[in-house]
């Protein structure tokens, strides 16, 4: 675009140019009329977003060789009193004895090893999540941190591996059980069981072509810690031995004696890391106790770091199955202060009703959508947005998004907590029968998992907005900024009309491009963006002190940043012609960089800054220049640009969203360092944005705003 | 006595302005080599030296240090398609590669050898600026057309180009990734000045060396001659004439633009002299493990074959792993091709502006290199410079420094998205790979016909003040 708009002043000044291309000609129009565009682009991208849900394609299964539901269940229900008896004999263990961990590991090892399968430990160290600013443009491994934890944090996973009985061993699929072995919890000992109940069948049949990873993982430091930490064991071996000692040494003295001490089962259990192939999908399961539930129901979560979701074809596969082949409800989370919303309500019914006119039109325009339908669609599309918007992983699923492996996370929870043996055997059973179903498709995949999309929004268990569609709407949003770049960078270094003779014309001299100072600019404000996003590392360092004075420091510093780079900056030369209108024009382009690049990293972040943003720049004018004016409009675009630039403040907006849906009553300045701290903690790219392109564009707003023309 | 003290104030305050300048930038340029000395020192994971954008196969430090292993352990360094260097290289750095001081990074004698590379290249830059400038104040006085307001301005557009190579993020990370390109640009950029400056040893020795390096330079040999030849940068010569027929008396203007053959032979004499030195070197490096017939293999034939197809912010890459195997050859010829087709036409076209000649063959070479790196813009970006005066109404450079800017943002995030993620492909990365060269393409396409513009003006401007 600015590529035409560069054209136009070549039309205008040189006469010996032809005249322009109509490509050319079509982009001189569209910047002439840059407000027309723009308040049209921008209207249909906010019109487009809300229309998502209406949009919405049901799924299908892309992978033809994923057939789920082609073969019957084998489940018996000797696998499931067997898997009784393992929850009986892990629960009836006393768990206030010291040893009761180490006691259930051995229970459990024992009952693997009983099924003829290889069984290991894996030790781990919780680390603490640490900010790796680098970390998203490195290799997974790389952030690696090396430092000697205490001994104190340690846990045990217990792994079982199946060996495909007719298979190379170069593929996996793996099935994760997070469970507290200090702990005794009914709903945890139900998901041992199930995930016992489909392993002890796994064991036994002859269609395997992947082998099949069982981790029961140590979830006492966080069910995330243990997978990530045994996933990384997993695919980066280490060849030094500095760093396993370190762990090992740990146990030496305590007991990790007493597991290796004996081996009861058919099979020995090894002490050192047990691998198999790649692994094609990974699914965790948990089961949950929620009350006032009307039937059994299934809650699928899929958000990985930074947005990422694992192939549709995974879901599609869950759900067909547990809908049609086991009757569980599944449901995806979603906003419910959306659904009391009066006004989503009142939006469905005119998109309902304007369906419904267009239907009656003609029968082949079917794009109505019942309002109920509309207004749970929506709720359900803030939740995903949100959450990947986020950028912090939903459950331990998000740690296999690391190493590019698609995994879901399914919680079951059962409608009430079953104290009939039968009526639980059954619910195990159609747990385990899903969980077969899956694992029996998933086992036909020929390549990885690549069908499908891996960029979508889910608007309901069913049904999703695939990337082409919702990507419209944030480009509609975004064409503006171009555009009005262009234009006001030609309104800015117009030809002064004095220089139109001859004589000033054809003169040499050098004269600076205006747009240089204005980049300088931008440029120190992000470079002061950097800073204040660095801030954080080095000021969470300072011990004993709480979220609220962090908090402080990192606002006080930020200022006295600002006001610095300010002072050193601050040129003393008189304000000249066309100065804010450059100043805005590379501020938008800047902003257009970012929020291009950001809807590549994290898609949600970007269409959410989009919508504060877009309209901060496009409308941000020197409130003196309306001032001067008076008129109605100018009162207007005042008020605006005040409100959006409040709004536009991150801990404001994050205050005011807070308070809209929590209420004002308790509000602590911490909470704000404590939600960004939990940003950076995931390494999510959103904290990277809200300090590199958010904050220095709402300060560059202000800036010009406050320009004194 | 007023208008002599005046001109007293001006003359002081222009010694001032020349001294704050020279100040300003040996002030930067020292800022620079401390910029670049703590990212070689900063502990964190950088990991630039990895990075596609930075180390191709001919430029990797790493693959330097395995032809240095491979030569010290008595093999032939270009064993196993690892090394594609030069042996003098090898031979120079290899040492420095395997050698670690206590608690330093490693690979730091290297790293201290680019950062003085980069800041000799950029010495030489600024000389040849002074040049450069000196030579076109000159003609414009011999045309009359230099107006004193001009001449007012903080930094002479030799500080600015050194700078800007200075301070260029690409030539940064060029020096602190560790990649060889700051050497060869070193080599380029002593051509450039050897040829200004007249010494055509130096840019025989230059050029053999850029040459030997990395083989696209070999076509700067025009622009060289073309600057031993005619003299540094002036408008075209047919204003001189034009001037001559108008005014017949004057003296300052009668010069005769001739084309001196002696300084050219002078070149030549020394661009053999200075071959047979380096091809010698280079036999006495190889001899015992490999021969100089292996060496031509695997550096010129490696460039020229475009064997290695990982990935990099070039076009070729891409082409070559999806072309069928029986057009591979048509294609490869077609490709190369396409520099030698732009030399003459260029060459005719701009005669009379040899550095700026020299400036579009860098930045041809650069887009359809078969393993471009970011040295490359490094390099012609830094020469642009030199050209500011001329090149002051250029177009697009907004555009075009938006451009760059969201070019080489976007490239690390897909390159991650189809790497790390796997949630992109290929055709991400090669997108603002073809983004990129379409922004070289523009840069290149502008800045020639802002340059014609500037000749043309020139022309205006001296027939309008020989009417008068």
């Amino acid at each position: 675009m600015a590529k035409v708009e560069k054209k136009e002043v070549a039309a205008a000044t040189p006469p010996w140019k032809p005249k322009p291309r109509p490509i050319v000609r079509l982009g001189i129009v569209l910047i002439s009329h840059s407000l027309l565009v723009s308040v049209v682009c921008c209207t249909a991208g906010i019109v487009a977003l809300f229309l998502l849900p209406m949009l919405a394609k049901n799924t299908y299964i892309s992978e033809n060789a994923l057939m789920p539901g082609s073969a019957s269940s084998m489940l018996s229900n000797h696998d499931i009193s067997e898997a009784e008896r393992l929850a009986k004999d892990l629960t009836s263990l006393n768990s206030g004895a010291a040893d009761a961990g180490i006691e259930r590991r051995r229970v459990l090892a024992k009952y693997l090893s009983d099924l003829g399968v290889e069984v290991g430990y894996h030790k781990f160290q919780s680390h603490q999540n640490q900010f790796h600013p680098l970390h998203f443009f490195s290799s997974p491994d790389s952030g690696l941190s090396q430092e000697n934890g205490s001994c104190s944090s340690y846990g045990i996973n217990v792994v079982g591996i199946i060996r495909a009985p007719q298979a190379d061993g170069k593929e996996a699929i793996v099935l994760v059980t997070p469970f507290n072995f200090r702990k005794n919890s009914s709903s945890e000992a139900l998901s041992i069981s199930i995930g016992y109940a489909v392993f002890s069948l796994l064991s036994r049949v002859s269609w395997l072509a992947k082998d099949i990873i069982w981790l029961v993982a140590d979830s006492q430091y966080g069910e995330y810690a243990s997978v990530a930490s045994w996933l990384r064991d997993y695919h980066i071996p280490v060849f030094s031995a500095s760093s396993s000692h370190n762990a090992d040494s740990c146990f030496e003295g305590n007991n990790i004696n007493l597991l290796r001490e004996e081996s009861p089962g058919r099979t020995e259990i090894s002490s050192g890391f047990r691998r198999a192939g790649t692994m094609a999908a990974a699914l965790v399961l948990k089961v949950t106790d929620v009350k006032g539930q009307l039937e059994d129901t299934l809650s699928v979560y899929a958000e990985a770091s930074n947005g990422q979701m694992p192939n549709l074809d995974l879901i599609n596969v869950v759900n067909y199955l547990a809908v049609h082949r086991q009757g569980l409800r599944v449901k995806v989370e979603k906003f419910l202060s959306v659904l009391t919303w009066e006004w989503i309500w009142m939006l469905g019914d005119t998109l309902n009703f304007i369906g419904k006119v267009a239907g009656s039109l003609n029968p082949e325009w079917k794009f109505g959508i019942s309002t109920p339908d509309y207004v749970e669609g929506t709720a359900t599309l803030a939740s995903s947005l949100y959450r990947q918007a986020l950028g912090i992983p939903t459950g331990p699923h998000g740690a296999f998004r690391d190493f590019q492996v698609d995994a879901i996370t399914l919680e079951i929870s059962p409608k009430v907590v079953y104290t009939n043996q039968g009526r639980r055997n059954e619910f195990i059973l159609r747990s385990a029968r899903l969980i077969e179903g899956v694992v029996r498709s998933v086992n036909n995949l020929l390549e990885k998992f690549h069908q499908s999309f891996f960029l979508y929004l889910l608007t309901s268990p069913a049904k999703f907005v695939s990337v082409g569609v919702y990507m419209i709407g944030f480009a509609l949003l975004v064409a503006p900024l171009p555009l009005v770049a262009a234009s006001l960078y030609v309104d800015a270094n117009k030809p002064e009309p004095s220089s139109q003779d001859p004589k000033q014309k054809l003169q040499i001299n050098f004269k600076p491009w205006k747009w240089l100072s204005a980049a300088k600019q931008v440029f120190t404000v992000h470079a002061w963006g950097v800073f204040v996003s660095l801030l954080p590392y080095f000021i969470s360092q300072i011990p004993n002190s709480t979220p609220a004075a962090h908090s402080i420091i990192w606002f006080s510093l930020s200022t006295f940043g600002l006001l610095v780079l300010y002072l050193i900056t601050k040129s003393p030369s008189k304000p000249q012609k066309g100065k804010w209108e450059n100043l805005k024009s590379v501020t938008i382009s800047a902003v257009f960089i970012g929020l291009l690049l950001m809807s590549v990293v994290n898609f949600a972040t970007a269409q959410i800054g989009a919508l504060v943003l877009v309209p901060a720049c496009l409308l941000a004018q020197p409130l003196k220049l309306d001032i001067r004016t008076a008129s109605l409009k100018s009162f207007l675009r005042i008020a605006t640009n005040v409100f959006i630039s409040f709004v536009a403040f991150p801990p404001a907006g994050f205050f005011i969203l807070k308070g809209v849906n929590e209420g004002f009553g308790n509000m602590d300045v911490g909470e704000f360092w404590t939600w960004l701290e939990s940003l950076w903690a995931w390494n999510s790219a959103t904290y990277i944005y809200i300090g590199m392109v958010h904050l220095p564009c709402w300060v560059l707003c202000l800036q010009i705003l406050l320009h004194s023309c | 006595m007023a208008t002599a003290n005046t001109e007293e104030e001006k003359s002081k305050s222009e010694q001032q302005k020349n001294h704050g300048g020279g100040g300003g930038f040996t002030r930067w340029a020292v800022l620079a080599v401390i910029f670049r000395l703590t990212l070689i020192y900063f502990p964190g994971n950088l990991n630039l030296s990895s990075r596609p954008e930075v180390s191709t196969p001919l430029t990797s430090i790493r693959r330097l240090a395995e032809g240095y292993w491979l030569k010290q352990s008595s093999m032939s360094p270009y064993a196993g398609s690892m090394y594609h260097g030069s042996p003098l290289l090898l031979s120079v750095l290899g040492p420095l590669t395997v050698k670690r001081i206590e608690g330093q990074p490693s690979h730091i004698l290297c790293s201290l050898v680019f950062v003085l590379a980069d800041l000799i290249s950029a010495i030489l830059l600024r000389a040849t600026g002074r040049k450069l400038q000196m030579a076109y104040r000159k003609s414009l006085k011999s045309l009359n057309l230099l107006n004193k307001s001009t001449d007012s301005g903080g930094l002479s557009s030799g500080d600015i180009a050194a700078l800007v190579y200075l301070w260029n993020p690409f030539t940064i990370v060029a020096c602190v990734g560790l990649s060889t390109s700051p050497v060869e640009n070193l080599f380029n950029i002593l051509t450039l000045y050897g040829a200004a400056t007249g010494i055509a040893p130096l840019a025989a020795f230059g050029w053999v060396m850029a040459t030997h390096l990395s083989l696209y330079p070999a076509i700067l040999i025009i622009p060289v001659i073309l600057v031993l030849g005619y003299g540094p940068d002036a408008p075209p010569s047919k204003l001189f004439r034009s001037k001559e027929n108008g005014k017949v008396g004057d003296d300052k203007s009668s010069q005769e633009i001739i084309f001196s053959w002696g300084r050219v032979l002078h070149l030549l004499v020394w661009t053999s002299v200075w071959s047979v030195y380096v091809l010698v070197l280079c036999s006495i490096s190889v001899k015992q493990h490999s021969s100089l017939q292996e060496m031509f293999q695997r550096t010129y034939g490696f460039i020229l074959t475009v064997e290695d197809l990982s990935p990099n912010i070039g076009v070729l890459w891409y082409f070559f792993a999806e072309v069928f195997d029986f057009f591979r050859d048509f294609f490869l010829i077609v490709f190369h091709s396409n520099i030698l087709f732009m030399i003459l036409p260029l060459a005719i076209r701009l005669k009379h502006r040899p550095c700026f000649l020299a400036f579009v063959y860098i930045a041809i070479s650069s887009m359809l290199k078969s393993y471009p790196s970011v040295g490359d813009p490094a390099l012609y970006l830094g020469l642009l410079g030199l050209f500011l005066d001329e090149l002051a109404d250029m177009q697009f450079c907004f555009f075009l420094f938006c451009g760059y800017v969201g070019v080489s943002v976007l490239s690390p995030v897909m390159h991650n998205l189809w790497i790390w993620r796997g949630t992109g492909n290929a055709n991400f990365y090669y997108a603002t790979a073809m983004a990129y060269a379409c922004f070289q393409i523009v840069l290149v396409v502008e800045s020639v016909s802002s340059m014609l513009n500037h000749d043309r003006k020139l022309m205006k401007l001296s027939a309008s003040k020989l009417q008068k």
